[in-house]
Parts: structure tokens; C-alpha cells; sequence
């Protein structure tokens, strides 16, 4: 069976449009520089409408969507959704934590999350290891310049 | 300056110890992430990045140079020892070192490995050291419709020659393209596609984007895919070092391998796929041992391990003499340049001398040190593979926060990653090519300053975009790269249906 991603299309034309609405409120061209604000918005949104219509037809014409390789990655390219939810949920953490809880307790999550994602249960050793890495990193990129933030934002330190 | 006496100046700056230091540091970190799986060269300096501010920009560039030298020794290890390409160029590598260690003849493999990327290497830099000056010199009579015909055949050959469908190529360079336009318009002072979010006016950063692409994506994907294979390590012990054979076959797939993998490297989308690929086939023809090749030929080790790393130097003269990013981690590279306030072009040989050919300088350096740090220490770096993969992947995200949270600590960050992620990991499973997406965010507003410029010098014709000879000529290219696949696509289409007419 043919996989047929209309969804990427859709999204492509989607993204396109919303591109080609922003672009509509500015000015297209200018007494000066001749291209306005804009100009390119629109012509790249319009190529993304067109683009996502090829993929469509392309979609539609059956072209095979072959995954690209990657090491570690199993042969036979059997998907474990549990795993993939693990690891979308590390990613969408930070959105949820960091500006509260600061960056180690934060990444501390994020490192059990990902172990959990790579079949690795073990939650309490995984923890500790996570905290001690990243309360490292913490205070290793705080020493070159990084700024990351209070080490436990709650507690004001 | 001419280009000895700058090489002697730039010796004078990449030799003073904390610059060695940074070089030993560059090249270490570019082993090891060239070992690593799921890290490589571009990833590293995004996530360096940040860094950037507290150290002087020589020393940064010194590093990345490493990073990006040694990245390409840390692939060939494993992939001759176990057969993992670590890097996408070491892949060629594979097919014949990983037989001549399974041969028990993996020290000859890695030796004429390593000692085929110094060569070539220093070849290369030796053609950046003696090329980039003029090329430089060159670019001073760029006038903007020629920096823009440039820019636009940089997109169209990202997209065309990178991954399997160019729909596909096109799609990744026009998200690109469109990431590239968030802000404020600097000509005019207009938002646009900020969404009135603040934290979009500045644009969006490269960074955020790269690691998201790379770090995030892949994570995402391989673990949704995990099958770890334990790794399977060909014993090193017992092997015998080059023979006079040995040397006697290598030498020539050094030098040819050089020859394809410089020029390509320069050029807009060369990379170091087609080279390595390029010089495998033609070893593969030339070689006195055919029935050798597929069952582990010292040759066909020898001369794509050139090639890799000689496009590494061929990147590098695009990048430094024109502005003009050819690769993934020449873009960031080239992000890295703008965070110090610098326009790698011709004014930078001129402004800041001591950069560039200390820069350079470092090159030599780094490839001497990498063959140091490769040939007794193979055995030694492979070890990194058996770091277990759930706190590799765990770590590799804590780095990325760093990075991303680490640029501006913005929540629209934070939440860009996840969702630039998720494409990224979409772009794996239906095999987007990645490369264009950085090219477009950060040629696309360059190329817009050019086209702004050229037809203000024009008065708005926009005839003006051909009006000068090179302009015309990279136009014209350009036209064709797009047309010509696509002509001889539709023949042999034609053709098959017809011989499908004819029979049936």
C-alpha cells in the first residue's frame, strides 16, 4: 500500500496562505527601494501554495516516501508510538517548566523522559544521573557566560 | 597582503598557546562528536554558540575550524572499525574499511585514512591559503546583482541536489525562505509575520532552528525507531600497519581523491556526499585490484577519505570570500561571523586580517594535530560508541536547552523548539532534505538586501538583475539547473510511456 501524506500538502498550502494574508497588510512596493515589505513575503507564500499543490499531485500520483537512515535506528523501521510520546513529551517540558521551575529541575525531567523514550526505566537512578548532568551544565555554561537562569527559581536562588 | 606573508602572520597568531589551546579543543570535541551518533559538526557549533560571547572571535573560529576538520577524522574511525559512518561523507568509507578490518586489516584502514585526510586537507588548505585572496579581490567588483544571481543559484542547487524529490528540496528551502522574513524589515521598520509576539521582532534564530532541526528531530525519530545493534568492534590487535604495498596504492586516490573533493566542496551544494561518491566510482575503474573491490581495497578507503576532507577546505573558500554558506555547517558558521558583527566577504581579509589568517593558519595546525590525535588513539575514541544510548540522546537534549534557552531565555523559544522538532522529525519520516531550510533562513534575507540594492542602483528596472555579464551568467545557470533535470525527466517519461503504448 501506497502511504499517501495529504496532511503535508495541506500544511504546506496552509503555511503558504497564512504567509500570503500577513504579506497582504503590507505594502508591496516602495517609492524608493521599488520592493516593498511586502513583496517577498508574498512571493515566497505563493511559492508555498504552488509547492504544497505539486506535493499533492505528487501525493496523488502514488511517489513513494522512502524514511531517511539514521544510526540506531532499527532495520526494520518499526515505529514504537509509546517511545516517540515519551520522548514529544521531554520536548514540550521546557514549555511548561522552565520559566517556573529554572533550568536544572527542568532538564532533570527532560533526561528521565528521553531515558524512558530509549526503553530505560530504571526512574530513580535515571534521575539522580539527570540532576547531577544537568546541575553540571548548569553551572559549567553559567561559568562561560551563558545565561540560564536562576538554579531554583522557586526558592529565589 | 599576499598569501605567504599572511600564512606567516597568521602562523604567528594560531601558534601562540592559548590559540593551540583552542585548536586541541576544537579538534578533540570534533573527534568525538565525528565518533557520536546523532551529533555532528553543525549541531556543535549552533550549540556553542552562546559561548561566543565571552571568547575573542579568533579563538571561537579556531575551534569551530577544528570542529569541523575533526568531525570528518572521528567519522572514517567508525566507520571502519564498525561500520557506522558517523558522518554522512564517511559513508563511502565504510563499504571498503569495514571489510579490510573484518580482513584483520583495520590498522591499514585507519592509516590510510587518517593519513589520506591530511593530505588532502592540507592540500586544501593549501588551496584556500593561495585561492581565497584572489577570489577575495575578485569579489570587490561583486556589484549586487551579481551577489544576488549567486544567492539565488546557491538556493536553487541546495535544493535541487540535496535529498531524492526536488518538490521536496523546494518545500524545505521555501519554509526556509519564510522563517527568514520574521521580523522587522530593516529597510522599512515593518513588522512582518511577527504575529505581534515581541519576541519574534528580532527575527528568528538561527540557532533555535538548527538545533531544533537536528538535535530535536533526530531524537524524536530515533527513538520512536530504536533498534540498537550492540556494537560489534573488529579487533584492532594483530593487524599490520601500511605495507609498502599499501602506501604504493594510496598515494594516487589521495591526490585524485583531493582533486574531486576541493573543487566540489567550493562549489554552491558540492558538499562532501558527491566527491566522496565520485572518488569511490573512479578507484573503482582504475584500480589493478578489481576483484579486491567489495571484499575490503585499500584504494577505495583511501581516495573518498580524500575527498571528504578536501571538500572540508573547499567549503571554507565560498564561505570566507564571498558571505556564500554552501552547507549546514558552513550556515552556521556563517551565523557565527553576524554574532561577532562580522560580513565574512572581501572587507574581512582587509578588517580583520589576523581572523582570517589565523583562521587559516590553525588549519595546518588542526590537521597535524588530528593525525596525532586519530592514528595511535583509534581504538581509544571508538570506546565513546559504547556510552549507553538513553543518557547519549538525554545529554544530547540537555545541550540543546542550553543552546536554546541559553540565547535570549525566551519562552517562544522554548516552544519554536518543540514545534520546529516535530518538522524535524516529519522531514525524516517522509525524507525532506534539511540543509536547504538553514540555507534559505540564512541566505534569504541577504539575498533580499542585494535585490533591494540592485534595483535601487537600477531605478527599478529589473533588467538590471542581468545587466552585467557574471549576473547574466549565474542567471543563466541557474535557469538551467532547474530546467534541464526536469527536460530530461519528461523524455524519459515520455519514452517509457510510448515503449508502453508500442506493447501494449
Amino acid at each position: 500500500m501506497t502511504e499517501r501524506p495529504y496532511w503535508i500538502a495541506a500544511g504546506t498550502v496552509g503555511w503558504g496562505a497564512i504567509v500570503l494574508l500577513k504579506a497582504a497588510e503590507l505594502p508591496q512596493f516602495d517609492q524608493y527601494a521599488y520592493i516593498g515589505p511586502g513583496f517577498l513575503p508574498s512571493a515566497v507564500g505563493a511559492g508555498l501554495v504552488l509547492l504544497g499543490l505539486m506535493l499533492a499531485v505528487q501525493i496523488r500520483q502514488g511517489v513513494p516516501f522512502e524514511e531517511q537512515e539514521a544510526e540506531d535506528v532499527s532495520e526494520t523501521h518499526a515505529v514504537s508510538y509509546k517511545a516517540l510520546g515519551f520522548a514529544a513529551a521531554a520536548c514540550a517540558l521546557p514549555m511548561l517548566t522552565m520559566p517556573k521551575l529554572g533550568f536544572v529541575i527542568t532538564c532533570t525531567g527532560c533526561f528521565v523522559l528521553v531515558a524512558a523514550a530509549f526503553k530505560s526505566e530504571r526512574w530513580l537512578l535515571n534521575a539522580a544521573i539527570g540532576l547531577a548532568f544537568s546541575a553540571t551544565s548548569w553551572w559549567l555554561f553559567r561559568k562561560l557566560g551563558v545565561q540560564l537562569g536562576g538554579f531554583l527559581p522557586l526558592l529565589g536562588v | 597582503m599576499d598569501p605567504i606573508t599572511g600564512l606567516m602572520h597568521g602562523f604567528s597568531i594560531a601558534l601562540q598557546p592559548q590559540n593551540l589551546m583552542w585548536a586541541f579543543l576544537g579538534t578533540f570535541m570534533g573527534t568525538a562528536i565525528g565518533v557520536l551518533p546523532g551529533i555532528g559538526p553543525a549541531l556543535t557549533i549552533a550549540l556553542l554558540l552562546p559561548v561566543t560571547v565571552y571568547i575573542e572571535p579568533t579563538a571561537a573560529f579556531i575551534m569551530f575550524a577544528g570542529i569541523f576538520y575533526g568531525a570528518m577524522y572521528g567519522g572514517s574511525t567508525t566507520s571502519i572499525l564498525l561500520n557506522t559512518p558517523g558522518e554522512s561523507g564517511a559513508m563511502m568509507t565504510a563499504l571498503e574499511g569495514n571489510r579490510m578490518a573484518r580482513n584483520g586489516r583495520g590498522a591499514a584502514a585507519l592509516c590510510t585514512a587518517a593519513i589520506g585526510s591530511f593530505v588532502a586537507g592540507t592540500i586544501g588548505t593549501l588551496g584556500l591559503t593561495f585561492l581565497a585572496p584572489p577570489i577575495a579581490e575578485l569579489a570587490f567588483i561583486f556589484k549586487p546583482q551579481d551577489y544576488f544571481a549567486l544567492m539565488l543559484l546557491a538556493f536553487l542547487s541546495v535544493s535541487v541536489v540535496m535529498g531524492t524529490s526536488k518538490v521536496r528540496g523546494f518545500v524545505s528551502l521555501f519554509i526556509g525562505l519564510s522563517l527568514g522574513l520574521v521580523g522587522i524589515d530593516k529597510a522599512t521598520g515593518q513588522q512582518r509575520l511577527t504575529f505581534g509576539v515581541p519576541d519574534l521582532m528580532d527575527g528568528v534564530e538561527m540557532t533555535v532552528v538548527l538545533v531544533s532541526l537536528f538535535a530535536i528531530g533526530e531524537t524524536l525519530y530515533v527513538a520512536s525507531r530504536y533498534g540498537m545493534q550492540k556494537p560489534n568492534l573488529n579487533p584492532l590487535a594483530g593487524g599490520i600497519w601500511m605495507t609498502k604495498e599499501d602506501w604504493k596504492r594510496s598515494w594516487k586516490p589521495w591526490l585524485r581523491g583531493t582533486f574531486f573533493g576541493f573543487p566540489i566542496g567550493a562549489l554552491p551544494a558540492g558538499g562532501a556526499e558527491i566527491p566522496t561518491f565520485l572518488s569511490y566510482t573512479v578507484e573503482r575503474k582504475l584500480t589493478k585490484h578489481p576483484e579486491e573491490f567489495g571484499h575490503g581495497a585499500i584504494e577505495g578507503v583511501a581516495g573518498p577519505e580524500a575527498a571528504n576532507n578536501a571538500s572540508a577546505a573547499g567549503v571554507l573558500v565560498p564561505l570566507l570570500t564571498l558571505g556564500l554558506p554552501t552547507s549546514a555547517t558552513a550556515a552556521i558558521m556563517l551565523a557565527a561571523f553576524q554574532n561577532y558583527g562580522l560580513q565574512p566577504g572581501p572587507l574581512l581579509f582587509i578588517n580583520s586580517g589576523d581572523l582570517v589568517w589565523g583562521l587559516i593558519a590553525s588549519l595546518y595546525v588542526g590537521n597535524l594535530m588530528l593525525l596525532i590525535l586519530n592514528l595511535p588513539l583509534a581504538g581509544l575514541w571508538v570506546r565513546l560508541l559504547f556510552i549507553p544510548r538513553p543518557y547519549l540522546y538525554a545529554g544530547i537534549l540537555i545541550f540543546s536547552l542550553v543552546g536554546i534557552w541559553g540565547v535570549s531565555n525566551s519562552w517562544v523559544d522554548l516552544a519554536m523548539m518543540f514545534v520546529v522538532g516535530l518538522m524535524g522529525y516529519a522531514m525524516r519520516v517522509y525524507d525532506f532534505p534539511i540543509a536547504p531550510v538553514l540555507i534559505g533562513l540564512i541566505l534569504g534575507p541577504m539575498a533580499e538586501v542585494q535585490m533591494r540594492r540592485a534595483l535601487a542602483i537600477g531605478q527599478g528596472d529589473p533588467m538590471v538583475f542581468v545587466s552585467t555579464p557574471l549576473s547574466a551568467l549565474l542567471i543563466a545557470i541557474a535557469f538551467f539547473v532547474i530546467t534541464v533535470p526536469a527536460v530530461l525527466h519528461w523524455r524519459r517519461t515520455r519514452k517509457i510511456a510510448q515503449s508502453e503504448d508500442i506493447s501494449g
